[in-house]
Parts: structure tokens; C-alpha cells; sequence
């Protein structure tokens, strides 16, 4: 693991952010020597060609070269007259035209074969030649060789003497200077611009991926989950987009997983039901003929009885199933806005021909103005259809039904009672239980709010939107 | 009455018990153990009451193809499913629903229902109370006095709307809305104005109504 973690080291995040501190950390230390460098290169490559001045050999002035050739010319004139010294000079005057060239013969008589260039004594003591040497030496501008003829003192045919001014000597140097310093401040900045540029880039590129990754956590796919992203680079940020597309596509696993459990719950759920009241069809088909047949008061009875209960057991499957799928969180209830008292009244007019039947005394009382409820329309349905189903199963003997809306305290609320004998007592007809649960489980999956009033005159449910945190089922 | 009707169930009790019991309410069954040929056989009858669990093509693929090829054709849908799931989907196509077990009452109402609502039994004479209602015709008349009573076309809608749900309760939104075509809005007067003038024609008493009563604080009722 620490391997493989060090082996991508080279092209993390880290090390290129580590890379940009260095940089930063070494700027004075490394980028003026690199300046300077860069300098040279630029002058060597770049400037000189632009210049193309005689090279250093040939420079009759460099240094050396000057000494070298006065004292091999002093040499040469040992044995000469000054007048073939004169000429001699005068020639090398000519030649060295930048340059003053005088010489002091054995006398001491002052002697300038090429012209006057310097202010010189005419008559050289030695005294003047030790001033001469010595504002020679405190002379930082100009080069000075001093030669003896026949190039020995003891000849005592005196000295020449040639002096170049020092900018003749390496004619670039001084005008080159100002531009020098000017060419290394650009570099450095440049260098500067370079670093803030990389910096800049690399936190840039770090954003725009970020941000992409950001993108493709909140863009949904076909199946509600986040589309995996191509991951281009194995840094820290490609790590993450790895483990992004791990758990997009765990998620995706489970997602079929639990869509697989509930195909197969629904279809063992409709299985079981088709196996139930299959055979309760065939039963009540048979019931339904036999009652044409000739039977006793009592065998009449019994069959009417049977049948009833057949039609009981019908919806206790229905609810049993129901409650098992929704309960098992394998169905999604489906809000919406709706007016309930519509629903309500289709319902009420739906069980209208059975309460009639029955005999019971029905009142409706509903206000006039829509109540308009979040609800799932299809299970809201359910709720009225069991609460009803159970007022004709368990307070029949009140022979009465009533479905009123009340208002209390700003709440509107449905109200369907009846004058059975309440839900304590024993009504003869005993299985409230899954119906209610499942009205308990509807009611708080919508949000609305259950409470069941009952006595020994009968019983009130009241249905009502849910306050803040409040039960969604209540018994008094 | 002599209705042809198709009958698709697979298991073979319950098959022979409501065949039987359709054939004795008058009508003509013809029951086919699978959809396969529902098709060919929809074509020369009235309805079609549709089991939804199959062997081979299913109860809802058969229904969605005969509501395809016979729009006008009522189906009645059979399920031993509960409704969780089947109510919705088999109800797109189908026109009305029933869950086994069922009473072979209420499926002979239903089905009765259903063929009054197509026009397929709209018998000569419908006998209500004091009145005898010709529908083909149009034709609505006063036994006592011997009159033609003669209704305006939104007063005639309301009547017929309400005759092809004889018996049936129906909410005055249901009652707009099946007239008008148009979503009712609460405190909308114009049906119940439209009700009183229907039953002035009608009634022996308007205060008193026989023809289309009221059901309290759910909606109205043509009984028959």
C-alpha cells in the first residue's frame, strides 16, 4: 500500500504543489543566477553577432599584445640614431592612431615624432619621469607601456612610452553596461510572470476539475443515479473520481437489487392472492347456487351468512397484502394536492347502494368549499374504504353512518361516525385490526392525523392534517 | 334481451359457475379458456369481461389489443389480484373493475351498466316511474297525460348522462364534468339551476322529486 502510494507520488497533486513551492522558495537564490545566466546566453548568442566587431587577437591595443609589441619595437631601435627612431615612432604612431606615442632620447629631450597628444615637459629629469610613471599608475582610464630603447636601461638611449585610453582597449564594455542590467530585470520578470502563470494554472486546473466532478455528483442519469466520469488522471482528484465511480456504481448495484426485491415481492404478493381468492370465487359461486336451491329458513341463513363473511375475507386479503407491501416500504405513495371532500363523496356515493341496503341512516354533511389536502389520492381512497367498511362491519346495530367535516381551531377535519357500540366492546364482527393499521400506516404516510373518539354510543374518527409532532394515530 | 358477451377466464370452476349464471340472466355467453383468439371473437359481441391472470398472452395484453381494435368495445376486467398494483394499470384501458370474490350480483350490474352506457341494450322503452323514456329517439313521454316532454339540449345531456348511469350515484363534479367536459369549479350554480328546471319537466312534484333523487350531501341518483 505505502508503495503504491509513494510509486504515485511522481503525478500527485502533492508533488506538483510541493514542485511550485520550491520554485517559489529558491526564486532569489536560483532565478538571479538563472537571470544572469540567461544573460550571458542571450549576449553571446543574440547581441554579439549584432555587433560584429574585430576579435580580441586582433585588437592592436588589447593589453598584452601592446607590451609586448613596444618592447620587441624598443629592442628593434637599439641601434638605431634618434632620427631612425623618430621615423620609427612616427610610424607606429600612425598605426596606433588612438593612442599617444612619445619617447625621451638620452638626453632627456622630449621627443614626439607623431604629434603632441599629452601635455609633456620638454626636458625629462628623472624626477620627470617619476611624476610620469606616478600619474600613470593614480590613471585608472588609461594604459601606459614604458620601454627602454634597445629595450635595457644601461644602453642609456632613454625610453618610448605609449598610452592608450583603457575604452579603446575593449571598445564594447561601457556602452553595453546600461542595457545589461536592463536585460536581467527583464528576465527576472519574466521569470516572476512564468511562476504566477504555472501557479495559476495549476490551481485553475485543480478548480475546473473539482468543479466537474461537482457537476456529475448532481447531474442524474436514466436511473436517478449520477453517470460514472472518465477519469483522466491518477493525482488525488483522479483517486476521488475512482472512488466516485465505485460508489455511483455500488449505489447502481443496490439500486437493481432493491428493484429486483420488489418486482419479486409484488409478484409473490399477486401470486398469493390469486391463490386465495381463486378458490374463494369457486366458493361463493357454489354459495350463490346453492342459495336456489330449497333450503330451510336456517340453511338460507347460514348461506347468507357465509357469503358475508366470504366477502370479508375478500378484503381482509386485500388488506392483509396491501399492508404487508406497503409496510415493506416496496410502494411509494404519490402526493398531491386534491380536494378531499370529492373524494369523499364519490366514495360515500360508491357505498351509498350498500348502507341503503342495509338499512342505515345516512348523513352527509360536508361543507361547501373544496378541502384541499396533500394526499395520494388512490390510498386516500383506502383510507375512507376501510373506515367504511368498517362502520358496516362493526357498528352495524347503530344502523347509522355519518360523514361531516368539523372546524376546530382553524382545522378542518373529516369526521365519520357511527352509533355502534364502540370499539371496545365485542361487535360480533372482530378484524378492525389490519384495517386500522393500515389506515394508521396511510394517514401518517400523508401527513394527516388520525383520532378515533369511542364510547359505548358509538365511535367518531376525525381526520385531520398533522400539526408539528403529533401522533398520526390516536384512540380515546 | 339475447347480449352476446366474451368471456375469458382460465380456470374452469369459476368458468362454468358465471357462464352459467350469465345464461340464465339472459344473455349469451360465449367463454374461452385463453385470449388467444379474443380478437376474431370480439368482433360479433357486446362486451368483453376479461380475466387478468392468463395462461400465455395475459389479461391486460389482451385488453389493451381488443381496446385497440374495438375502441367502442366495453371490457369488464376480472382479478384475483389485489388492487395494489392491478387497479391502476388494468383501469387505463378497461372500463370498469371488479376483484374476485365477487357477487354474481354486482357483476351482472356492472355489466348491465356498462352495455346501457355503450348504447348496446338501449331497449326501445326505459319505464321510469310515470314516464316512459324512448332513448333512440329521443323521445321522453308522460304516461299519465299522454305528453312528449320536450327538454332543452343541456337539460337532455344531464338526463342521458345520468341514464347511462342509471342507478348510480354520481357527484354533481362528476356531473359537470361528464356534461360540460370541463373541470367543475366549486360555488358553480349552473347545474343545480339546471336540475331544478330538469325535474319541473319531469317530476309529478317537483318538491318532492321520484325521478332524479337527491342523494344528501353527495350528489344525484336516477334510480331505475
Amino acid at each position: 500500500m505505502k508503495t503504491g502510494k509513494s510509486g504515485k507520488f511522481r503525478g500527485s497533486l502533492l508533488s506538483r504543489y510541493l514542485l511550485i513551492m520550491i520554485i517559489a522558495l529558491l526564486f532569489i537564490p536560483v532565478v538571479f543566477p538563472a537571470a544572469l545566466i540567461g544573460y550571458q546566453f542571450v549576449n553571446l548568442n543574440i547581441i554579439d553577432p549584432l555587433y560584429p566587431a574585430e576579435p580580441e587577437q586582433e585588437n592592436p591595443y588589447a593589453s598584452l599584445r601592446l607590451e609586448r609589441t613596444w618592447h620587441q619595437e624598443a629592442k628593434r631601435l637599439k641601434d638605431k640614431t634618434p632620427a631612425q627612431i623618430d621615423a620609427r615612432l612616427k610610424e607606429l604612431s600612425q598605426k596606433y592612431d588612438k593612442a599617444a606615442v612619445f619617447w625621451v632620447d638620452g638626453q632627456g629631450n622630449l621627443r614626439e615624432p607623431g604629434g603632441s597628444k599629452l601635455d609633456l615637459p620638454k626636458q625629462w629629469g628623472a624626477s620627470d619621469a617619476m611624476a610620469f610613471m606616478k600619474k600613470y599608475r593614480e590613471s585608472y582610464g588609461k594604459f601606459t607601456v614604458v620601454a627602454f630603447i634597445g629595450d635595457a636601461e644601461s644602453l642609456g638611449k632613454g625610453f618610448m612610452v605609449i598610452e592608450v585610453p583603457k575604452a579603446v582597449q575593449s571598445p564594447r564594455s561601457d556602452p553595453l553596461s546600461g542595457r545589461t542590467s536592463y536585460i536581467v530585470y527583464l528576465l527576472i520578470l519574466l521569470m516572476f510572470l512564468a511562476f504566477i502563470a504555472v501557479s495559476w494554472m495549476f490551481f485553475v486546473n485543480m478548480r475546473r476539475r473539482l468543479l466537474h466532478l461537482q457537476h456529475a455528483m448532481t447531474v442524474q442519469g436514466e436511473n436517478g443515479l449520477p453517470e460514472p466520469i472518465q477519469v483522466k488522471r491518477e493525482d488525488e482528484i483522479g483517486q476521488l473520481e475512482n472512488a466516485f465511480n465505485g460508489m455511483v456504481a455500488k449505489l447502481g448495484r443496490s439500486l437493481k437489487r432493491e428493484r429486483e426485491e420488489e418486482e419479486l415481492r409484488k409478484r409473490l404478493i399477486a401470486n398469493l392472492s390469486h391463490d386465495l381468492r381463486t378458490p374463494l370465487t369457486v366458493i361463493r359461486g357454489h354459495v350463490h347456487t346453492l342459495q336456489k336451491e330449497p333450503l330451510s329458513d336456517r340453511g338460507q341463513e347460514m348461506l347468507k351468512l357465509t357469503e358475508s363473511k366470504l366477502g370479508d375475507l375478500g378484503g381482509l386479503i386485500d388488506n392483509l397484502l396491501s399492508y404487508n407491501l406497503l409496510t415493506s416500504g416496496r410502494y411509494t405513495l404519490q402526493p398531491v394536492q386534491a380536494d378531499v371532500l370529492r373524494i369523499v363523496r364519490e366514495s360515500a356515493a360508491a357505498w351509498y347502494p350498500l348502507w341503503e341496503k342495509e338499512g342505515f341512516e345516512v348523513d352527509v354533511s360536508l361543507q361547501e368549499e373544496p378541502l384541499w389536502w396533500l394526499v395520494d389520492i388512490q390510498w386516500f381512497r383506502r383510507i375512507l374504504d376501510n373506515l367504511f367498511q368498517n362502520v358496516l362491519r362493526h357498528a352495524h346495530s347503530g344502523l347509522y353512518i355519518g360523514i361531516a367535516t368539523e372546524t376546530d381551531e382553524g382545522r378542518t377535519a373529516i369526521v365519520i361516525s357511527d352509533r355502534g357500540q364502540g370499539m371496545q366492546s365485542s361487535s360480533g364482527g372482530k378484524g378492525a385490526g389490519i384495517g386500522l393499521a393500515i389506515v394508521g400506516f396511510l394517514t401518517r404516510e400523508m401527513g394527516l392525523s388520525m383520532l378515533i373518539e369511542s364510547s359505548s354510543q358509538g365511535t367518531r374518527v376525525l381526520l385531520y392534517p398533522a400539526g408539528p409532532n403529533k401522533p398520526g394515530l390516536m384512540i380515546k | 334481451m339475447n347480449v352476446s358477451l366474451l368471456y375469458i377466464e382460465d380456470d374452469a370452476e369459476i368458468g362454468e359457475w358465471v357462464c352459467r349464471d350469465l345464461t340464465e340472466r339472459g344473455y349469451q355467453v360465449d367463454w374461452q379458456r385463453s385470449g388467444e383468439r379474443a380478437a376474431e371473437l370480439a368482433a360479433n359481441c357486446k362486451l368483453v369481461i376479461l380475466d387478468v391472470m392468463l395462461p400465455g398472452l395475459d389479461g391486460f395484453t389482451v385488453g389493451q389489443r381488443l381496446k385497440k381494435a374495438y375502441p367502442e368495445l366495453p371490457i369488464l376486467m376480472l382479478s384475483a389480484r389485489t388492487s395494489i398494483d392491478d387497479k391502476l394499470e388494468g383501469l387505463q384501458f378497461a372500463d370498469d373493475y371488479l376483484t374476485k370474490p365477487f357477487h354474481p350480483d354486482e357483476l351482472a350490474a356492472r355489466i348491465e351498466v356498462l352495455l346501457r352506457r355503450s348504447g348496446s341494450v338501449a331497449s326501445d322503452v326505459l319505464e321510469l316511474k310515470h314516464l316512459s323514456v324512448y332513448e333512440r329517439e329521443n323521445r321522453i313521454e308522460n304516461r299519465e297525460t299522454g305528453e312528449e316532454i320536450i327538454l332543452t339540449g343541456k337539460q337532455y345531456q344531464i338526463f342521458k348522462f345520468m341514464l347511462r348511469h342509471l342507478g348510480q350515484i354520481l357527484t354533481k363534479e362528476q356531473i359537470y364534468e361528464g356534461v360540460w367536459g370541463e373541470p367543475y369549479f366549486d360555488g358553480d350554480k349552473t347545474l343545480m339551476v339546471h336540475i331544478r328546471y330538469l325535474r319541473e319537466k319531469l317530476e309529478r312534484d317537483p318538491a318532492a322529486p321520484e325521478i332524479i333523487e337527491t342523494i344528501r350531501g353527495v350528489g344525484y341518483r336516477i334510480k331505475a
